[in-house]
């Protein structure tokens, strides 16, 4: 039996209340949920609020999931969407941003010992939320810019601009960085 | 730096990495949540037709008792919007669900919360109900004795005595439910002990 048909059948156990079968599919992709909203907020907490939203919203709207998409598809644009919708996390956000900008180093709740990925994670937090939303699609998660369009809702083109955007202000900023640490 | 060097240089950066019994845990904290939070799922009806007469007649029947019945607790209702709190099964589901690390269950205007502790540390006792409104809003949680919490904005210890009544004690108040007076900066205070006939 592939994934894809364990799948389907946790779905239709899901939507027939079995929990367990529900909490299979989030076994299933809870890692690759969580990388998605740690690289959209920087923070494990948000990360796991929004990890927990996306599979509440996704549960609640298992009625509307088709099938004709792979059910990972389908929980990624939750997610997305959950993270680009999350305007209360957004000021957290900034006020970690603000942190990183003046201090240069992470909470003490979350110890960074890995100063590049600091560094990385950082310039992420830089950049607008969709521009960072299509970093994390086309460059973490390997979705082309038609994918990508897809899961944002929107078209290829503006896809294919905020990639651009965002590189060009990420390059900036890591180059800037890379040149205080020399 | 070109594209290619871009994307090596964010590749290399980890997600900072969980230790397995978070992703243990996960799963069953939505379950928990889940539970705790009203569906608002509708159910799929996947043959909807030779159901109508059914659901038409079950819908009448419905009405009526629901009439009868809102009748009798209509004004219970009213006064007891948090009754989720009150509701033992699902204390006790949440409990067995993450035994001795229910630090308290919250609804406020966001919805329920599950808190949490990182340990199982947590001593069996007597769930407390307590709701604090402070002129703009209210949050209502079930707790148990000895617990911190932070509640409409404010750090709160809540004890249970021996005799069943409850102390909610803040930073600049202690309140009493044997004299329920005592609460102060404008907040309004209710607590009880849940004990096995409440529930």
């Amino acid at each position: 039996m592939s994934d894809t048909d364990e799948e389907k059948i946790w779905v239709l156990q899901s939507r027939d209340g079995h929990p367990e079968a529900f909490e299979s599919l989030i076994r299933a992709h809870q890692r690759m949920i969580h990388s998605l909203t740690f690289r959209m907020t920087g923070s494990l907490a948000d990360a796991e609020d929004l990890a927990q939203e996306t599979f509440i919203r996704a549960y609640r709207r298992l009625d509307s999931y088709q099938g004709t998409a792979k059910f990972s598809s389908w929980l990624y644009r939750i997610a997305v969407n959950t993270c680009l919708n999350w305007r209360q996390r957004e000021l957290r956000r900034d006020q970690i941003h603000t942190q990183w900008t003046e201090s240069n180093a992470v909470s003490q709740s979350e110890p960074d010992t890995n100063k590049p990925a600091g560094e990385v994670q950082a310039a992420l937090m830089k950049l607008p939320a969709k521009q960072r939303a299509a970093i994390v699609l086309t460059v973490y998660d390997g979705h082309n810019h038609a994918e990508a369009a897809k899961i944002l809702g929107c078209s290829e083109t503006t896809v294919s601009w905020r990639v651009f955007a965002a590189r060009r202000k990420l390059k900036r900023l890591l180059n800037a960085q890379g040149g205080r640490n020399e | 730096m070109n594209d290619s060097d871009l994307d090596k240089k964010l590749k290399a950066a980890p997600v900072p990495a969980r230790d397995e019994d978070y992703w243990e845990s996960f799963p069953r904290l939505v379950s928990a949540k889940l539970r705790l939070t009203p569906a608002r799922r509708p159910m799929v009806e996947r043959h909807w037709l030779p159901r109508l007469a059914w659901g038409g007649g079950i819908a009448f029947a419905c009405l009526v008792i629901g009439f009868a019945l809102g009748h009798w607790h209509g004004q219970k209702q009213k006064n007891d919007p948090y009754a989720l709190l009150q509701n033992g099964k699902m204390l006790r589901e949440v409990q067995t669900l993450f035994p001795n690390r229910v630090r308290a269950i919250v609804q406020d205007e966001h919805g329920v919360q599950l808190v949490l502790a990182d340990q199982p540390d947590v001593p069996v006792s007597t769930p407390i109900y307590v709701r604090i409104c402070d002129g703009k809003q209210c949050s209502s949680l079930v707790t148990f004795s000895g617990q911190e919490l932070e509640i409409a904005g404010q750090k709160v210890t809540v004890l249970a005595d021996a005799q069943g009544g409850v102390i909610v004690a803040g930073n600049r108040f202690a309140w009493s439910s044997d004299r329920q007076t005592g609460a102060s900066d404008g907040l309004k205070i209710e607590a009880k002990s849940l004990n096995s006939t409440t529930l």
